[in-house]
């Protein structure tokens, strides 16, 4: 089938949704390149798994923090759009704690920044840690209503 | 090009016996939960996969290279695992030749390790494994083991294609999946799935070690957890939230 046919045969949203995969994709190739690692030496700071879920109220932001000290953990806007989380660790782990023996370091903490991708009220943020993971609840803003 | 792919064994492989496959995805469950396994059981490394198809990388042990995706075993158990993502590009191809060369062994029973994510793990404090079979009796089995059946919906990935070759080539699989995180290390989730495996194969193995490591495995995971994900997204992982329409 030609590929204007095939296209005519899908929904508008189709189109749309896979542009936006093909988009993404395409932004992941590009960042490739500047990976980086998932520890700063110099820091002593280690950068957690996390994850952001854009619901329709609210912003859920989520980070696996393993040996964090529970009442360390905090969590700042750094500016409209960011927040930062930082943790510290029960107890340092060095490189050598997982047999790597040739490079140096000991890592204190947790540190990461996120972006937040929807204007969201960083002052009503909710906080909860169970099971290790940090669970940042923040509303979203409500810019303009129409009226039906 | 031709794809390349070749399993080079170093040891005699046993016929006929259990293959466990814990390759990387949610919660990294199926990779903790056989590595586990391997460590306690003390198997050998028996074969290694050679493809063009995986990235060009070895693991360093005790300062010797090893393949990424290997397989242990001894005369009653096989379990492959990969200390790399594999590649959403390559997937098909290495799971086919995997399930072929568990054919090619008589391998009696293929069981799949793996997570099912739920958006609410965060308050299951024991997560639940249900099963999946490629045969009516394995469903039977399965019951009669009291683990609880995936009746409806998708799964996406390795483990996924694992029972589709399996039923395609005929051999006996099934897939084992513990409630889990969906990008996060779930070395609980491992646990659980580890105690059903006991249950169908009765090899009995302690996950104490498992549960105690915990938070040392979440740590440790979290590369190639990272990397898992991204391929995850390539493979379209969330469409395991997607209700299947079958009127």
């Amino acid at each position: 089938m030609a590929e204007s046919e095939r296209r005519r045969r899908r929904s508008f949203f189709d189109i749309v949704s896979e542009y936006f995969e093909e988009l993404e994709d395409w932004v992941s190739s590009l960042m490739e390149p500047f990976e980086r690692p998932s520890w700063n030496e110099r820091e002593c700071s280690i950068e957690p798994l996390c994850n952001i879920f854009v619901g329709p109220t609210e912003v859920v932001v989520t980070a696996d923090l393993p040996y964090a000290e529970t009442n360390t953990i905090k969590v700042e806007p750094v500016s409209e759009d960011a927040i930062e989380i930082t943790a510290k660790l029960r107890r340092p782990v060095s490189f050598h704690d997982f047999g790597i023996t040739h490079r140096r370091g000991e890592f204190s903490a947790f540190k990461c920044q996120l972006r937040i991708p929807v204007p969201v009220d960083m002052e009503e943020m909710e906080i909860r840690f169970k099971r290790g993971i940090l669970e940042v609840h923040l509303p979203r803003k409500r810019g303009y209503r129409i009226k039906v | 090009m031709a794809e390349i792919i070749r399993i080079i064994e170093k040891k005699p492989i046993p016929f006929g016996s259990l293959m466990l496959n814990g390759l990387p995805d949610v919660g990294l469950v199926g990779l903790i939960a056989t590595s586990h396994i391997i460590g306690e059981l003390d198997l050998n490394e028996v074969a290694y996969m050679d493809s063009d198809l995986l990235p060009p990388i070895v693991v360093l042990h005790e300062g010797l290279p090893h393949a990424p995706l290997r397989i242990f075993g001894d005369s009653n158990m096989l379990a492959t695992i990969s200390e790399t993502a594999i590649p959403a590009t390559g997937i098909y191809a290495v799971v086919r030749h995997l399930v072929k060369w568990g054919k090619e062994k008589n391998v009696k029973l293929m069981i799949s390790v793996g997570g099912l994510p739920v958006p609410n793990r965060q308050d299951i404090a024991e997560p639940k494994v249900y099963g999946v079979g490629t045969t009516p009796e394995l469903i039977k089995m399965l019951k009669e083991k009291e683990i609880e059946i995936v009746k409806e919906g998708f799964m996406v990935g390795p483990q996924a294609l694992i029972l589709r070759y399996c039923m395609e080539q005929g051999v006996p699989g099934i897939a084992l999946l513990a409630q889990s995180f969906f990008n996060y290390p779930d070395p609980e989730a491992a646990a659980a799935v580890v105690k059903e495996i006991a249950k169908i194969t009765g090899i009995q193995v302690d996950v104490s070690k498992l549960l105690e490591k915990g938070e040392e495995i979440r740590l440790k995971a979290r590369d190639i957890m990272k990397r898992t994900q991204m391929e995850m997204a390539k493979m379209r992982k969330t469409q395991e939230y997607d209700l299947p329409l079958y009127v």
